[in-house]
């Protein structure tokens, strides 16, 4: 049998309900890599070893006693610390949440477990799921699984890292302008940001309300589509879910009669080599009996700077909850305003205050019209443009990031980790289901992802799209961690 | 469409102790010059905005218009976490109430 990490999480879980390994079999496997590996990785910010044991001794029982196992019986998944997992800690990689325990699962997360799932821990991210490198993290910087000296991308670096690594088969991930996609790009992966309202964001610790959206990552096409079918339910308790029947993902290799849209115009400006594998990409799906068509996206060089309006704006509202009043990091100080100002002084790092400061600005008297209503219409007018291209193809494909991973430290001005996400934020502010899908290289010997963008709702085709595309790229290589 | 005047190259200390204030955020006197920069800079980029024609258009605050569905819950009380539960991340509790400092004088 080859070893565990290197099954599919489809493969994985029958070969459990097969009776060829057990749950705890499974657990011990991938405790040991994680032990093995996350000092040098810096993915996992907990382990639930306890946890993972107990559910793995529960699965094997009942698999004696022979009752429903669910879909995702004895799949090693990880957790996004920004999402809750009842009892467990919460961090969102903050120094104010160190130590805070859930008091309830994330909807996310309970139909995981629901399904079987054998949760392995909580991913590393930068602070509040704010930062494109994974720099950010208060506690320590995630590595890239495929070159330690490069980052894994960002917000969800832990996570994708760890499927790069082979620490775990799944991972959850959040993605507000990118942050699943762009660091599945990095570590040669794949990730999928569902229609925003697909998957219940009740337990996911807000960021940009509007614009945040669960998903997972996943070595394989296959994998996601598996994980889709558990997490995208409709949840009373998230009051933007889409009540929508349950989808199957089916998963075919043919695209003849699918029309992908190409905004050639809009990428001008691309670096040689990613525009090299971009342009490899469009073959590769002509080759599929795809047609592509040039389309009109110039609206979308103003989405980063809407975007870093209005999340900014929504963070500025979401995090003025982080007051060490009632939860958190409290300052040890005299009066009730000062605990509230040295809490978030000494709780939040540089690039939240940033944040915070900028959204209070676009939305402070004076500039709200200016900034804050001004991207709301802008924001109108791009959604109004995916409509219109929609009318002409079936969805749309475009690179994921505009390099492929850095060496760490490399960016430190803040505007220029914001064009990290420049072909990502788009699908947020128009709600869009996007899977970033491995391409192939860059110069540097880095993966690329194609992203693939379909209209609102079309979940099940953006997953067939990518699965018929990466059936057509050769797999890249894994890195010395995954062997 | 007007503009007010943006403060760009006021985004000094004035703006930057309003803006502290506003967000209840102390910063370090390196955060300080690090932010009043980039902040800077950053709406320097958004001020690029400006070239678009929004004459007309309605601002978007929310991208699922026409597909969500009507559904509110029944209007009967659920079972919520218990006090317990949701003091047990509290810093600091008295008698089942989160404790803060005295916020009357002393005397």
């Amino acid at each position: 049998m080859k070893p565990l990490h290197h099954f599919s999480a489809v493969e994985l879980t029958e070969s459990f309900q097969k009776g060829e390994v057990s749950a705890t079999e499974i657990a011990e496997y991938f405790l040991e890599r994680i032990e093995k590996h996350n000092s040098d990785l810096g993915a996992f910010l907990t382990v639930f070893e306890p946890r993972m044991l107990q559910k793995a001794k529960e699965l094997d029982e009942k698999r004696a006693n022979k009752e429903p196992l669910g879909r995702l019986a004895g799949v090693p998944i990880a957790i996004k610390d920004n999402t809750h997992v009842q009892g467990e800690i919460t961090s969102c990689g903050s120094k104010f949440q160190e130590g805070y325990r859930a008091p309830f699962s994330a909807t996310v997360v309970r139909l995981l477990e629901e399904e079987g799932a054998l949760l392995t821990g909580k991913a590393n991210l930068d602070e509040f799921a704010m930062g494109s490198s994974n720099e950010n993290s208060a506690f320590y910087s995630v590595k890239n699984p495929q070159d330690p000296t490069r980052v894994p991308g960002g917000s969800s670096g832990g996570s994708a890292a760890l499927v790069g690594a082979g620490l775990s088969l799944i991972a959850t991930g959040s993605d507000t302008g990118g942050s699943i996609r762009q660091p599945a790009a990095f570590c040669g992966i794949v990730g999928y940001k569902p229609t925003y309202g697909r998957v219940s964001r009740y337990g996911l610790v807000a960021f940009g309300s509007s614009l945040d959206q669960i998903g997972p990552f996943a070595a394989n096409v296959g994998d996601i589509a598996l994980s889709m079918g558990v997490m995208g339910r409709f949840c009373e308790k998230d009051a933007t879910s889409l009540e929508l029947p349950q989808e199957h993902y089916p998963l075919s290799q043919d695209l003849s009669n699918v029309v992908f849209g190409a905004p050639y115009h809009y990428l001008e400006g691309l670096r040689d080599d990613v525009k090299e594998n971009y342009l490899a990409s469009l073959e590769k799906l002509k080759s599929l009996g795809a047609q592509v068509v040039d389309i009109d996206l110039d609206i979308l060089k103003y989405s980063l700077a809407v975007y870093y309006i209005l999340s900014t704006a929504e963070a500025s509202t979401n995090l003025a909850r982080f007051d060490g009043i009632r939860y958190g990091k409290r300052a040890q100080t005299e009066s009730l305003d000062a605990i509230i100002d040295r809490s978030r002084e000494e709780g939040f790092g540089a690039e939240v205050k940033r944040r915070i400061m900028l959204g209070t600005y676009v939305l402070a008297s004076g500039y709200q019209n200016a900034y804050y209503t001004k991207a709301l219409k802008v924001r109108t007018r791009i959604v109004d443009a995916f409509e219109t291209v929609f009318n002409t193809c079936d969805a749309i494909a475009m690179p994921v990031a505009p390099s492929g991973a850095f060496k760490a430290g490399t960016i430190r001005e803040p505007l220029q980790m914001y064009l990290q996400d420049i072909f990502t934020i788009p699908a947020n502010l128009a709600g869009l289901p996007a899977i970033s899908v491995p391409s192939g290289l860059c110069q540097e010997g880095m993966p690329l992802g194609l992203q693939i963008v379909g209209p609102q709702l079309s979940d099940t085709s953006v997953i067939q799209y990518g699965y018929a595309f990466e059936k057509a790229v050769s797999p890249l290589p894994k890195g010395a961690f995954y062997e | 469409m007007r503009y007010p005047r943006l403060p760009m190259e006021d985004l000094d200390r004035k703006t930057l102790d309003y803006l502290k204030r506003l967000c209840r955020i102390q910063l370090t006197d390196a955060e300080e010059k690090d932010l009043g920069q980039s902040l800077k800079n950053i709406l320097e980029y958004m001020e690029f905005l400006k070239e678009v024609d929004t004459e007309e258009v309605e601002p978007c605050y929310f991208v699922l218009q026409g597909l969500q569905q009507e559904h509110q819950r029944e209007d009967v009380p659920g079972t919520p976490l218990s006090r317990e539960t949701f003091l047990a991340n509290a810093p600091d509790q008295i008698g089942g109430m989160v404790r803060i400092p005295p916020v009357m004088g002393g005397e």
